[in-house]
């Protein structure tokens, strides 16, 4: 199952923080700090995995290849789009490379509610981000997959707020989070 | 007063760039005032924008009591962002959850499905036991919902309410059941059902066989990709279960390998196909080579794609699966495996790293840990290039040649960057093991491995230790994580065991002695590598076998004043005494003045040594240190008393110094021990170990607790407690290492594979030596020129010098082939067919003791071969015990439960289940008689409390109050003895159940199941107060 699914930019500053277990404030920004320095010091052209950050390897699971434990989070997820990061920390359960289809399907529901996405979307409406999310996973399990569908279960919680008019978009944080751009298999 | 929105929150924490720790504290400030209001608007607002604070790290958990408040609002969009809030913020230790229950139960009733789907998206977030039993009521029906979006959210949301509660499945399995069959289902309500029923199938594979046929197909003519991949993965769990599925299922997945577009179906039918066990099965042996020489070939392509680091990524995951069965499907691998430890991603190094410690062979590990060591001393070098630069700024001046060589060396050469610390340790450690493991069955040259582990003795980092001033029971306690003295262990191991290599292993340590003496003595800096630890005792255990004992004495006399380790120091302090006795003890000998003066002399430079080890804080160093130099006081007058021997008086060497230091330490030779030796030593029939020591132990110990000890103003023990030990730098390199660099760049450019890049060159120097020395008389060994004639001479001349001329053919042997063996060897290779296997290397012919064990019981681990050293497994285990992972899902409740009520287990579960009640009803009737009793003791003590008979009607009001005090005193003792009462209800079933074995299992989930019911009174007693 997954256990949690973090948005945070490339400073570091999250976005969206979804935990499908409880924890505490502080252990819960120590983990996505560990992360961010993970993610954020690849080099170019590796792979969408992460080692498990400090925090979650301490747990026992050094040796994952001798003990194999459904129950403990194993696998550290991550896709890039521009500015943004986005994380799933999942079981050894779920597949790989489904789950950076998966993150791309979040992706592409954005990008479709809010009409060519960018941070400064995902900055004000961090409520529609929640609200998305809650349309594909419910309690670490994948619901949907379906983009039609997500997008229709989001629209009817609600319209989806617009950026704000005076924000303007050259703030420098990009246009658009350029999707698709190393985009190598079509799962789903 | 303006409120702000979230919106403006966000702009403000944007334009105060730089003081937005301010901010924020203001901003919390307002939240706080706003969030107390009454306007349920500005209350909502408040909260949203909480939870966006606390998304950046700013601790809600305050406001749980508002949370509540703005879920119960009857606006949609306040309700919304209040269980946006549950969800966020919500604790397990959250108290206003017990107040929610209600909310939730009513939300779940509602009409609207935009309202329904709120609490069950949040009860995943929230969920406990008891509010599982409170809304799985509610919950069930919703699995009609008209609404596909909330039947599959339900669907979920009772998988977690499983998770905590199992007994949930019981009542929702049916109903989930019935919406699989139902082939009408919208297929998105399917999916989720397959997704849940993956996630349970690793945990109760048993109760999903049934479902297979239906699965199956979902499998073939679902368009899902996502749903397929689960399918795929729940099947890969109940092949084991079911080899007829075997059959079933190759044609399709053997299809959807050839046909599909996704590579992630692709890998994971691969995978399925590895995980399911369907690899080799015995029973098809043409089909399933066929399938496996197809998978084990598109993984190889996923990894050779070069592009795609993800594939490579996953097909290593996968490798890493199949190594555990098959290992020679991967070994044939090798190539491109290999390749990845060199990848420049971390992730892909340690994956593969993983893979190649499973599948490492004799004939592998040489080129295995070459490349290791390559990686690592490249890493070191480059890291020491770095320190080198730092240090040669300030020490131009003092010494003349660090500065320029260093910085003409910066230009010369273009290191990767130094590895991380942890993996560098990390990859030490595995070289440690792949070499080690099977008591070093894998091992065949071991000069080599004494080598590359006094290399790595120099590529160590050097640990922090922080623990220095734990006391002396703390510091023995804690598990060795230092990695220079786990690759001494391994020195001292292979010494130990090995005995043909005991002598290389000796010069070993005598190099690593002298080294780690000479690369500290030019800086006062303290030793902190913990290699020195085991080396110093092979140095003292293995005396006789150093080249010059005098020298190493003295390195390690030199050595002792700057250990700070207490342990270390411990172990320096015996070799000290051995190599002492060794030296000294020569019973033959003549007792000559100068051997008299020479000894004298070594003895006194020990005790100077030894002398401030007398007052060291650690108990252990000082009663050595006190021991040692008593004893070569004593030892010291008997020698000055003896006089020499002249030419005509023949006088013995004092008995003290021949007899009885040497005595001390001549024993019986040490072997290497099993862990679980000890446990096989039978107890002494007379001994009784829950005999107290001493009757008065309590008093004893109460004395000497009360015993003034006079404050000590040495400040040596001032400086131990209270001053933190020096940063410790970390160890330079010798200055050799650097020169041997320069020499590679040279000579070793062209030759990838030769030690020369990854061994320093005095160790090869040293090997080559040895080399030449052992091979002088053998005749297949070409020496160089010049060193001795037997090279020019030609080889004809020899043959015709042992024949002689007349040569007879049939007198040459013909050997027989072992055709049988041959084949026998083909067929464990599998496919091995166009990779003609390298010829096994005649193996040297080694004896590696075992561990010494007691045998006739069967306590002795099996693993025995691992030596008390191998801390690994120890760590291991003891992680094992630790908590519970962050963020994991405990998931272990479901496996008691079963769904198939005809299982005969199922029986036993019933059983159990009605032991439970009867428990439970036993522990309320004691609630009960206890409630009572106390009842009965309140009304005597108002008897006693001489209330006149009359006098009550008219105190009527007046006692009222004290009574309802009491009676809520004697509520809350009756909480407490209900704790109580269950507790030792609990402790009751415990002990009749230890005579069952299965039962231990059953008992923690009654334990569970006690407090859940406890949990479930307490509210109703709050409630009743």
């Amino acid at each position: 199952m997954i256990n949690a699914f973090l948005v945070f930019n490339g400073q570091g500053q999250p976005r969206l923080t979804k935990f499908y277990t409880q924890l505490d404030t502080s252990i819960q920004q120590r983990l996505i700090s560990e992360i961010f320095t993970l993610v954020s010091n690849r080099p170019p052209g590796s792979c969408n995995f992460l080692p498990l950050p400090p925090l979650l390897a301490a747990s026992g699971t050094s040796h994952s290849a001798s003990e194999p434990h459904n129950d403990v989070p194993s696998l550290v997820t991550y896709r890039n789009y521009a500015t943004l990061y986005f994380i799933i920390i999942s079981t050894s359960t779920e597949s790989p490379l489904a789950l950076i289809d998966l993150i791309q399907v979040y992706v592409e529901a954005l990008d479709r509610l809010f009409e060519n996405v960018c941070e400064l979307d995902l900055i004000f409406n961090f409520e529609t981000l929640h609200t998305t999310l809650g349309e594909m996973i419910i309690g670490g399990v994948v619901i949907e997959t379906n983009l039609d569908r997500i997008v229709s279960g989001v629209r009817a919680q609600g319209t989806v707020a617009k950026r704000p008019v005076n924000e303007s978009r050259s703030t420098g944080l990009g246009a658009g989070l350029g999707m698709g751009g190393n985009f190598v298999w079509h799962g789903r | 007063m303006f409120e702000k929105s979230l919106y403006d929150l966000i702009r403000g924490l944007r334009n105060h760039k730089g003081n937005e720790k301010e901010y924020i504290q203001n901003c919390l400030k307002e939240c706080r005032l706003e969030i107390r209001g009454q306007d349920m608007d500005v209350k909502a607002t408040a909260l949203l924008k909480l939870i966006y604070l606390e998304m950046v790290g700013h601790d809600m958990s305050w406001a749980s009591f508002h949370v509540l408040e703005v879920m119960s609002s009857p606006k949609y969009h306040q309700k919304r962002v209040g269980y946006l809030g549950a969800v966020q913020t919500f604790r397990p230790d959250t108290e206003v959850l017990m107040l929610a229950t209600n909310l939730l139960k009513k939300d779940l009733a509602a009409t609207t499905p935009t309202i329904i789907s709120l609490p069950i998206a949040a009860l995943p977030h929230i969920i406990t036991p008891s509010l599982a039993l409170s809304t799985l009521a509610d919950l069930l029906p919703r699995l009609g919902h008209s609404h596909p979006a909330i039947r599959k959210k339900t669907i979920v949301t009772l998988y977690r309410l499983a998770l905590v509660y199992p007994e949930t499945l019981r009542a929702a399995w049916p109903k989930i059941k019935e919406r699989l069959m139902d082939k009408g289902e919208d297929p998105s309500v399917t999916a989720a059902i397959v997704n849940v029923i993956c996630e349970l199938g690793w945990r109760r594979p048993n109760d999903f066989l049934p479902l297979a046929p239906r699965l199956f197909e979902l499998l073939v003519d679902g368009g899902n990709n996502w749903m397929a991949i689960k399918l795929i993965k729940l099947f890969a769990t109940l092949t084991p279960l079911e080899p007829r599925l075997v059959r079933k299922l190759l044609p399709p997945l053997t299809d959807l390998i050839r046909t599909t577009p996704a590579m992630s179906l692709l890998y994971e039918c691969i995978n399925g196909i590895i995980q399911g066990g369907i690899l080799g099965d015995g029973e098809d042996f043409a089909a399933s080579e066929e399938i496996a020489s197809l998978c084990v070939s598109k993984l190889r392509g996923m990894i050779m794609m070069n592009s795609d680091a993800n594939l490579k990524y996953v097909a290593l995951l996968a490798f890493n699966r199949i190594v555990v069965t098959h290992p020679f499907l991967v070994a044939q691998q090798e190539d491109v495996i290999m390749e990845c430890i060199d990848s420049e991603d971390i992730t892909i190094r340690i994956k593969a790293l993983d893979l190649v410690q499973g599948m490492v062979n004799s004939d592998n590990l040489p080129s295995i840990v070459s490349r290791l060591m390559r990686q690592l001393r490249a890493s070191s070098s480059s890291l020491a290039h770095q320190k080198s630069l730092q240090m040669a700024d300030p020490e131009t001046d003092s010494s003349d040649e660090a500065g320029p060589e260093a910085s003409r060396r910066g230009k010369a050469q273009d290191h990767a960057p130094p590895l991380p610390e942890d993996y560098t340790i990390d990859v030490i450690g595995r070289v440690l093991n792949m070499c080690s493991q099977n008591n070093y069955a894998n091992l065949v040259d071991f000069d080599w491995y004494i080598d590359v582990l006094t290399q790595l003795v120099r590529i160590a980092p050097v640990s922090r230790r922080k623990d220095f001033d734990s006391d002396s029971s703390n510091s023995s306690t804690h598990v060795t994580t230092d990695i220079a003295e786990k690759i001494g262990n391994d020195l001292r191991n292979v010494a130990v065991k090995v005995k043909v290599i005991r002598l290389a292993a000796v010069r070993a340590a005598e190099l690593i002695i002298s080294q780690l003496n000479s690369e500290s003595s030019s800086s006062s800096h303290p030793v902190v590598s913990g290699a020195l630890k085991p080396v110093a005792w092979i140095a003292g255990e293995y005396a006789f076998q150093l080249t010059s004992p005098n020298d190493t004495l003295g390195q390690l006399l030199h050595l002792i004043p700057r250990i700070e380790h207490p342990e270390i120091l411990t172990t320096c302090l015996q070799a000290v005494i051995k190599l002492f006795a060794h030296i000294a003890g020569d019973g033959q000998a003549p007792w000559i003045s100068e051997r008299k003066s020479a000894i004298s002399l070594l003895m006194f430079r020990i005790i100077h040594v030894l002398e401030p080890l007398a007052l060291h804080p650690y108990l252990e160093v000082q009663e050595r240190g006190v021991e040692f130099i008593e004893l070569l006081k004593l030892t010291a007058e008997a020698a000055t008393g003896q006089a020499p021997s002249t030419d005509d008086v023949h006088q013995d060497p004092p008995l003290l110094l021949t007899q009885a230091i040497p005595s001390l330490f001549n024993g019986w030779e040490l072997n290497s021990v099993a862990r679980a030796a000890q446990l096989n030593v039978p107890t002494p029939a007379g001994l009784d170990l829950d005999e107290p020591i001493h009757p008065n132990l309590n008093v004893l110990l109460a004395q000497a607790d009360s015993l003034m000890l006079p404050a000590s103003d040495d400040d040596e023990f001032e400086t131990y407690y209270h001053q933190k030990p020096l940063a410790t730098s970390i160890t330079n390199e010798p200055a050799i290492n650097r020169l041997a660099e320069v020499v590679e760049d040279v000579s070793g450019s062209y030759q990838q594979a030769g030690e020369e890049s990854y061994l320093d060159a005095d160790i090869i120097a040293r090997r080559k030596a040895e080399r030449l020395e052992r091979n002088r008389d053998d005749p297949f060994y070409i020496h160089t020129p010049g060193r001795s004639g037997g090279a020019s001479t030609p080889i004809h001349n020899i043959l015709e010098k042992e024949n002689g001329p007349g040569l007879d053919i049939d007198a040459i042997p013909i050997m027989k082939l072992d055709l049988e063996s041959l084949s026998a060897g083909n067929l464990g290779n599998g496919m091995a067919t166009e990779k003609q296997p390298p010829k096994p290397k005649t193996r040297q012919r080694i004896v590696v003791a075992a561990d010494e064990t007691l045998s006739g019981s069967g306590l002795s681990t099996p693993r025995n071969y691992e030596s008390e050293n191998n801390s690994d497994s120890f760590t291991r285990s003891k992680a094992k015990k630790l908590k519970a992972s962050l963020l994991q899902v405990d998931s272990s409740h479901l496996r008691d439960l079963s769904l198939d009520s005809s299982r005969p287990d199922d029986d036993f579960a019933h059983e159990r289940q009605q032991r439970d009640e009867a428990e439970m009803a036993q522990a309320m009737k004691e609630v009960q008689r206890l409630r009572l009793e106390m009842q009965r003791a309140n009304e005597r003590i108002q008897v006693a409390q001489g209330v006149p008979a009359d006098g009550i009607v008219v105190k009527k009001k007046k006692t009222k109050k004290p009574k309802l005090d009491e009676g809520e005193v004697s509520a809350v003792k009756v909480k407490k003895k209900k704790k109580t009462a269950t507790a030792t209800a609990t402790e009751g079933g415990e002990g009749s159940a230890a005579a069952e074995p299965e039962a231990v299992a059953a008992v923690k989930t009654k334990k569970k199941k006690a407090k859940r019911l406890l949990q479930l009174d307490d509210p109703g007693a709050v409630e009743s107060q």
